[in-house]
């Protein structure tokens, strides 16, 4: 008995640590959106601001970006979703030998890189281009263009898985019985087959769209000039971290919350519904129920909500607050560089200045960027305060969070 | 020929509209978006990046030397810098698949068996939602965690287990962590399914017989869960091996992500060739690490995937 | 509006497995036919076939004297009521009845006038607009015929549209079944394994077994007068008793069994039995008696005695052989002895077949 009560235990500790995994950085995340501090951290707090979210909503490279995005997941969504429906069906159909051979032919765009699709797909409609003789500005070379084949091609496999699982459950009797009443094949399946694959055109509609938006690998290649959402975002966090980034994860969570909560409402209310009986007569006898527990009342209540935070978010002034840091700031950091010139007066006394690490160990590689003193050398790691002056007087971190610091580097042009 | 009989009972079944709907869209898609692009990959990789004046001239000729080059580099010896970034890649990305595997099996053994059914729809949500933000920002939060002066510091120092902020970057322990994290999802899920199938009776069973837990993990629920995680550990593997934003987020100065060299090769260096080379290297590991888990958990590519 | 349907020498294979083998049969206009067998025997395969989702490997199907052969099921006047009946779940039992309307194209007006007239004939007027997961098993039971009605075919298929149904309203559904054939007056053909449907509802039963159709007749001959072994002991309950001819005198022949019990019956179809050959004895429960005063007595000891009302079991031991005994409780029944009983049968009710496989169970 004891024995069991100690793995449930164990258990319990266990699904909550690695639930404080799961959730632990994105809360953090969360937090330090409100943060005034200018580099994203919890402690220590400085004053509670909603200014980052005004930053954010000036940020015009992202949201140009987003724009972008919406137009290729908007592309992705009208060809992944089709293309997964027919690589589902034809999974359904065909015999077990080529099933097999099928299968994994579609599910491989998954398991690849996302990198060698993003290149390959850059490739071949390049080579395709110039084989033609399109020039540069034709449609072989544009960013959208690419970015939706490339992303098409991966997303239509978890289009397909979608609708695999939907159609596992399709009883084929319903079509056998559609054709027997008089229907055409074409109308066994409109009328019978895509109705009841509704639901997973929708949830494959939505897993396309929100894939495209995130996907970074496959679009950093295939968007060639461009840039979308989440190509931005990379570029704006490789480039020097700020809370403004934090803030975009607080909107993306609070819009996926939000979606997520009408749509549990809708499938509870259509569960009930289906199930008939005293579950429906529980919904729709009580007009008041029926009402607040439709899902578009759950909408409309969320977004109002999200509305008067966004409001009362615009009105909160944290200028005085963050002043008076700042001054207290500008005096520790005073007595910082005092303390500091001190040390390195000793230390210079004591030893020489350590050779740069690594740095001229392939000279003839092409990343000199990378390698170059100035990307690593910087603070020394155990390095407290920074020996950059003023710029950045709160940010205590040195070169290794200063922009050419990054191992990436800034994508060419 | 035998095989595009197969497709007759699509046919059959759809009338000749959606059967011609389905053949034309899935050659499409297997054709122009999966294998011809492949195709041109490969063979730019073993062309020479000439300037677009000379291709199609007298120099553009098929050469293994993009390849040679990953190899030897160009002074003959090992190119010991891009081998050994291979290397750390593969073996770290076996290390974080690992991590996955330990950490996601008892949370898949608890979804199927161990947890109530609404405890489990809880978990599924709260497994789900985290995945609904950006990669980008993810990589981005464990930025956040693992800074100088971030929680993992602030914690470390203010309970002395440390005296000195770690630079967790740096170290690449934000990177494994991130990386772990990234791909949790495709871990559990094909654990869960495979041992949700699994009789319960069977482990009440073998515990009325006095068997240990262990033994009832090792014999009974492991040998059910074996095409779960030969496929969860392709999967993550193959995604860890492939990804780039953690590591350009995540990533220490000095330490390079095999796919950030091919980032550079196509991005700073302009030499498309060669960045071609590199993908079918990256491609060819890949390709190679998962016949090899399906030697190992002896499964078929069939059940990759599920 | 009746028309026949004519199995010429159809047989059907699905790779090596022959599903049906060569069944040569014509079933009448306004005929209620049933095919019945145990599962496997080929007669779904066969309904499918007269329904055109499969092809015949051999021979023809013709219906009202056309050549099927290359007629699709939605082409054929044919309707077929699926085993699980296949209603449309997400369609209101309107919608599911109107549906062979709706791809016709028929107006929406018609559409409900003509639902509803059938939702009359089954008794389901005025629920037309519930969904199809809100009704009875019963119900959907009628919503799947009237669907199937709504066709107008020739034919109403039928496979085992009774065996969801629980005891009580399958028995109910037979007679509605009957009487919805009388009234509408279609051939009917049903697929069964449950023996007493097959009988209680049919003009003609043909018997299955192994993809061969055994033998073809109304339930009464079927019943009385079996061809083959199989079909004696798939139909009703019987004794089969095993043994060797050793006497014919025109159509009684003499057997001996294992355990040298001499049983005389009737030779069935007037098939010639030599001296010798392996064939066996058949001879229903209800015809025994436990008084021992007929031409053939078997003595044995009594295993068990169920008594179920209207009846009485008996299951009887005698060495090799174990028999069963009914007794009809007409008021008159005879007090069983306890111990040992004679079991006694007359010629005439014991009939002679060629040595056969049986019916499991």
């Amino acid at each position: 008995m004891t024995s069991t009560a100690f793995n449930r235990l164990g258990t319990i500790a266990f699904c909550l640590l690695f639930f404080g995994f799961l959730f632990g950085p994105l809360i953090i995340m969360v937090v330090t959106a409100f943060n005034s501090s200018s580099f994203p951290r919890i402690l220590p707090w400085d004053c509670f601001t909603t200014d980052w979210f005004g930053k954010l909503a000036n940020d015009a490279k992202l949201l140009h970006g987003l724009g972008n995005s919406l137009i290729i997941g908007a592309g992705v969504v009208a060809l992944a979703t089709p293309v997964g429906l027919a690589g589902a069906l034809a999974l359904s159909e065909v015999g077990p030998r080529l099933r097999g051979i099928l299968y994994t032919v579609f599910i491989s765009p998954i398991l690849m890189p996302g990198i060698v699709i993003g290149i390959s797909t850059l490739l071949f409609w390049g080579r395709i281009g110039s084989g033609l003789g399109f020039g540069f500005d034709s449609i072989f070379f544009d960013g959208f263009f690419l970015t939706i084949l490339g992303q098409v091609c991966f997303i239509s496999a978890y289009s397909m898985l979608v609708f695999m699982a939907r159609l596992q459950r399709f009883d084929h009797t319903l079509t056998e019985a559609a054709l027997d009443m008089g229907a055409t094949p074409a109308q066994a399946f409109t009328k019978i087959l895509l109705p009841f694959l509704r639901p997973a055109i929708f949830s494959s509609a939505v897993l396309a769209f929100l894939a495209s938006l995130e996907n970074y690998n496959t679009t950093v290649f295939s968007i060639v000039a461009e840039s979308t959402f989440t190509t931005e975002l990379a570029s704006k966090v490789r480039l020097g971290i700020d809370p403004s980034i934090s803030a975009v994860a607080v909107v993306i969570i609070a819009t996926t919350l939000i979606g997520a909560i009408v749509h549990e409402a809708y499938q509870r209310r259509a569960q009930a519904l289906a199930q008939g009986g005293a579950a429906a007569q529980a919904i729709l006898a009580n007009p008041a129920a029926a009402f607040i527990r439709h899902p578009a009342t759950v909408g409309a209540l969320l977004l109002a909500l999200a509305g008067i935070a966004v409001y009362y978010g615009k009105g909160h002034d944290s200028k005085a607050c963050e002043q008076s840091i700042l001054d207290a700031k500008l005096l520790e950091q005073q007595r910082l560089q005092d303390e500091m010139r001190a040390r390195t007066q000793q230390q210079q006394q004591q030893a020489p200045a350590p050779a740069a690490p690594a740095g001229s160990a392939a000279p003839s590689t092409p990343f000199g960027g990378v390698f170059a003193p100035g990307g690593l050398g910087g603070a020394p790691a155990p390095a407290p305060a920074a020996p950059k002056p003023a710029p950045a007087p709160a940010t205590p971190f040195g070169g290794v969070f200063a922009p050419d610091g990054l191992s990436g580097g800034k994508p060419a042009q | 020929m035998r095989l595009l009989y197969d497709f007759k009972a699509l046919f059959d079944r759809y009338g000749v509209g959606v059967g011609s709907f389905v053949a034309v869209v899935i050659s499409l898609w297997v054709f122009i978006l999966i294998l011809l692009p492949q195709i041109a990959m490969i063979d730019m990789s073993f062309g020479h990046n000439l300037p677009p004046a000379e291709r199609g001239g007298p120099n553009d000729v098929y050469t293994l030397s993009n390849y040679a080059y990953f190899l030897f580099g160009n002074d003959g010896g090992f190119n010991t810098l891009h081998l050994t970034i291979m290397a750390k890649t593969v073996i770290a990305s076996v290390v974080v698949t690992v991590f996955d595997l330990i950490l996601c099996y008892p949370i898949a053994y608890v979804l199927a068996h161990g947890a109530k059914p609404q405890a489990a729809r809880l978990m599924i949500i709260g497994l789900i939602v985290p995945y609904w933000v950006n990669e980008v920002l993810r990589a981005f939060a464990f930025r956040i965690l693992f800074g100088s002066t971030g929680l993992v510091n602030g914690v470390g120092l203010a309970l002395g287990l440390w005296s000195d902020p770690i630079d967790f970057i740096r170290e690449d322990v934000a990177l494994y962590a991130g990386l772990t994290y990234a791909y949790i999802l495709l871990m559990i899920f094909p654990i869960y399914n495979a041992i949700e199938a699994l009789d319960r009776n069977q482990i009440e069973a073998a515990r009325d017989m006095g068997a240990s837990w262990w033994r009832i993990h090792w014999r009974v629920v492991i040998p059910m869960a074996k095409p779960g995680i030969a496929s969860g550990s392709t999967m993550v593997f193959m995604l860890t091996t492939g990804s780039l934003a953690a590591p350009q987020i995540l990533g220490g100065p000095s330490n390079l992500w095999f796919t950030q060299l091919v980032y550079q090769w196509f991005n700073e260096a302009s030499n498309w060739a060669r960045g071609s080379a590199y993908a079918v290297i990256l491609v060819a590991v890949c390709i190679l690490f998962t016949f090899l888990m399906m030697r190992v958990f002896k499964v078929s590519i069939g059940e990759i995937g599920r | 509006m009746t028309k026949t349907v004519t199995l010429d020498h159809v047989s059907i294979r699905f790779g090596n497995y022959l599903a049906v083998d060569d069944a040569h049969l014509e079933i009448a206009g306004g005929e209620f036919f049933s095919f019945l067998g145990p599962s496997g025997c080929g007669k779904t395969t066969l309904l499918r076939c007269v329904s055109g989702f499969v092809q015949p490997t051999e021979g023809r199907v013709l219906i009202g004297g056309d050549d099927m052969r290359g007629v699709g099921p939605n082409k054929r006047p044919t309707a077929l009521i699926f085993q699980n009946l296949a209603l449309f779940p997400l369609m209101t039992v309107a919608e599911n009845i109107a549906f062979p309307l709706e791809v016709r194209g028929v107006s929406k007006k018609e559409r409900r006038k003509r639902a509803d007239e059938l939702l009359d004939l089954i008794a389901l007027a005025g629920q037309g607009d519930k969904k199809v997961t809100e009704l009875s098993g019963g119900q959907r039971q009628r919503v799947a015929i009237a669907r199937a009605l709504a066709v107008q075919p020739d034919i109403l298929l039928l496979d085992e549209p009774l065996s969801a149904l629980d005891l009580k309203l399958r028995q109910h559904m037979r007679t509605e079944l009957r009487e919805i054939q009388r009234r509408v007056g279609l051939t009917f053909i049903y697929i069964t394994h449950d023996q007493g449907e097959a009988l209680t509802m049919s003009d003609r039963v043909a018997v299955m077994s192994r993809g061969v159709i055994e033998q073809v007749a109304d339930p009464v001959t079927l019943y009385d007068k079996p061809k083959t072994a199989f079909v004696a002991s798939f139909v009703g309950e019987t004794n089969a008793i095993a043994g060797k001819v050793t006497a014919r005198d025109g159509d009684v022949v003499e057997i001996e069994s294992a355990s040298g019990l001499r049983l005389r019956g009737i030779a069935a179809g007037g098939r010639n039995y030599p001296i010798g050959e392996t064939c066996l004895l058949f001879v229903r429960p209800e015809q025994l008696r436990p008084d021992g005063g007929a031409a053939n007595v078997i003595q044995a000891k009594l295993a068990g005695d169920e008594f179920e009302g209207n009846a009485r079991h008996l299951l009887l031991d005698a060495g090799d052989l174990r028999l069963r005994m009914m007794l009809v409780n007409d008021g008159r029944m005879p007090d069983v002895p306890d111990g040992v009983v004679k079991a006694g049968f007359d010629v005439e009710s014991a009939l002679v077949l060629p040595d056969g496989p049986l019916a499991k169970g």
